[in-house]
């Protein structure tokens, strides 16, 4: 599904934030990737959905080496990707309905579509009856829903989240982790990038850890760290 | 059938959204974009007032260029078998058009025509100072200088003279205009283009979330930029709009003045001349527009 092969990645600042990165993600499986601020975990997700391009190596989705996509694939990536980000990044102006039809109309999506493909994403992240509501009268955890509603529209295979849970209270993180690990039931494969040992140490799931931007610790059912 | 209906629907639909959203960021960005477009039409002022002097210009220089005409004054008491040769050698050089003799009658009675019969003219007709002359029209007026000296060498011709002189003045005005419209109009315009170029930079900020969850739910480059490029089409096309009609008002108030203090002036009429400059105002406007948002679309939406 998702295959780094020896990815380096310098920014124009000089900054390296990721050295030689070898791993490869299976469909079906639930990762997260965790390590200390800074070590290149949004870089790797942002490689996966071409937000950035690798300095050397090769970033594989789907089969396709996403480095080589022109402007027209790589819309047609971001069409089978969800991506959710910390902060939600939803637009403040529209409903949590709005939101989501929004991102059904960037894409073409048939007039007739838009409302029972906007409910139904609504109803399965427990938003049916928040549909008109504002952002703002969304509690954290209820916008990060919106935004996953929103990720998860178009059935993507994928699904990668970047500190989904960084800015919520462990209740409504732990209510958006059971999201996403619902979602990669229904055979989503899930990528997240945390911080939030509690939640990996639960969870059990294959991590993968990074640490100035190279690989230390790649563990199925694994911890936040490695026991002492 | 029903899918290509459904399919045309969805173009229509999408159609009505973008120009939905240009309209919107021109109100959003209500000071910068009257900024715009009066800036725009600023420049386009200068264009159309250009194009409507250089057209009359024009249109006097082809009114006197049709008008051109040389002048061989014959030498007195020339025989008519003399006279014959005369006409014969000089409808025998290339550029002339046609030759037409007109007696020292005849011109004395043109001139008593064109400055009102006076006592004076009953004197001159028992003994008239003018001579006879040939009246050469040209295939092209601007070989005037060249086919007159072609003509003075001809025996029996005593003088010869032609219009020309004040043809060529013309001509250097009116290429004078416009170099100097070219140029004032390429520094407007990019003055314009630099205005639009931050209008739709402001748009691109105020839309910034909006274009980045596009981009991020798989928009394409065009859907994304679609809307932007509009907006300045539509900014050049309104500027357009105003300039014309300033111009238009204008230049049929300049056209009764001048038509009543100078009755002969040769005119581009109302019609033709405002038609002419909304064609080139609002060519003008819109390439300002486009232009602009495309740059700022490649500067500002970077992908």
């Amino acid at each position: 599904m998702v295959q780094f092969e020896d990815v380096t990645k310098v920014f124009s600042n000089g900054v390296n934030a990721l050295r030689r990165v070898s791993l490869r993600i299976e469909p079906g499986e639930f990762v997260f990737i965790v390590g200390p601020t800074g070590t290149g975990k949004s870089t790797l997700l942002r490689l996966i959905y071409r937000d950035e391009l690798p300095t050397s190596g090769r970033v594989t989705v789907y089969q396709r080496d996403v480095t080589r996509l022109r402007p027209r694939g790589v819309a047609q990536l971001r069409r089978r990707l969800g991506v959710v980000f910390q902060d939600g990044r939803l637009l403040p102006n529209r409903t949590a309905y709005e939101n989501i039809v929004f991102a059904l109309r960037v894409i073409g999506a048939p007039a007739e579509e838009l409302r029972p493909r906007a409910m139904r994403v609504l109803a399965l992240v427990g938003l049916g009856a928040r549909a008109d509501a504002m952002p703002l009268e969304l509690s954290g955890g209820e916008q990060q829903r919106v935004s996953i509603a929103r990720a998860i529209v178009n059935n993507p295979p994928l699904l990668l989240a970047d500190e989904p849970t960084g800015s919520l209270d462990p209740n409504s993180s732990w209510e958006i982790i059971q999201l996403l690990s619902q979602i990669n039931l229904q055979g989503t494969t899930v990528l997240v990038t945390t911080h939030n040992k509690t939640i990996v140490d639960i969870l059990r799931r294959r991590v993968i850890q990074l640490a100035g931007g190279q690989v230390v610790r790649d563990q199925s059912r694994g911890l936040y760290a490695v026991e002492a | 059938m029903a899918s290509r209906i459904r399919r045309v629907y969805a173009v229509v639909g999408r159609a009505i959204s973008f120009a939905a959203d240009a309209g919107t960021s021109f109100r959003r960005n209500g000071l910068m974009t009257v900024a715009a477009v009066t800036t725009i039409m600023v420049a386009l002022l200068v264009v159309g007032t250009a194009v409507l002097l250089g057209l009359n210009l024009s249109h006097v220089a082809a009114t006197l260029e049709a008008q051109v005409e040389v002048v061989a004054f014959l030498r007195d008491g020339l025989s008519s078998s003399a006279l014959t040769r005369v006409q014969e050698t000089i409808v025998a050089i290339p550029e002339v058009a046609s030759v037409q003799f007109v007696s020292r009658a005849d011109a004395l009675g043109r001139l008593r025509q064109r400055l009102g019969d006076s006592a004076a003219f009953s004197d001159l007709e028992s003994s008239n100072p003018l001579a006879d002359s040939l009246e050469v029209r040209l295939v092209d007026p601007a070989r005037a200088r060249v086919v007159a000296a072609a003509i003075s060498d001809v025996s029996g011709v005593d003088e010869v003279t032609y219009g020309a002189q004040v043809l060529d003045r013309l001509l250097a005005l009116i290429q004078g205009v416009r170099v100097l419209a070219g140029v004032l109009t390429l520094f407007l315009s990019g003055v314009a283009l630099v205005v639009v170029v931050n209008t739709i930079r402001l748009t691109v900020i105020a839309r910034q979330r909006e274009i980045e969850i596009m981009r991020l739910v798989g928009a394409t480059r065009w859907f994304v930029q679609w809307p932007l490029l509009l907006e300045g089409v539509l900014e050049g096309t309104v500027a357009a709009g105003g300039a014309t009609v300033v111009l238009a008002g204008l230049y049929a108030l300049g056209a009764a003045r001048v038509a009543s203090a100078l009755p002969f002036f040769p005119l581009v009429s109302v019609t033709s001349g405002v038609q002419s400059v909304a064609i080139v105002v609002a060519a003008t406007g819109v390439i300002v527009g486009a232009a602009g948002s495309l740059i700022a679309v490649r500067r500002f939406v970077t992908s």
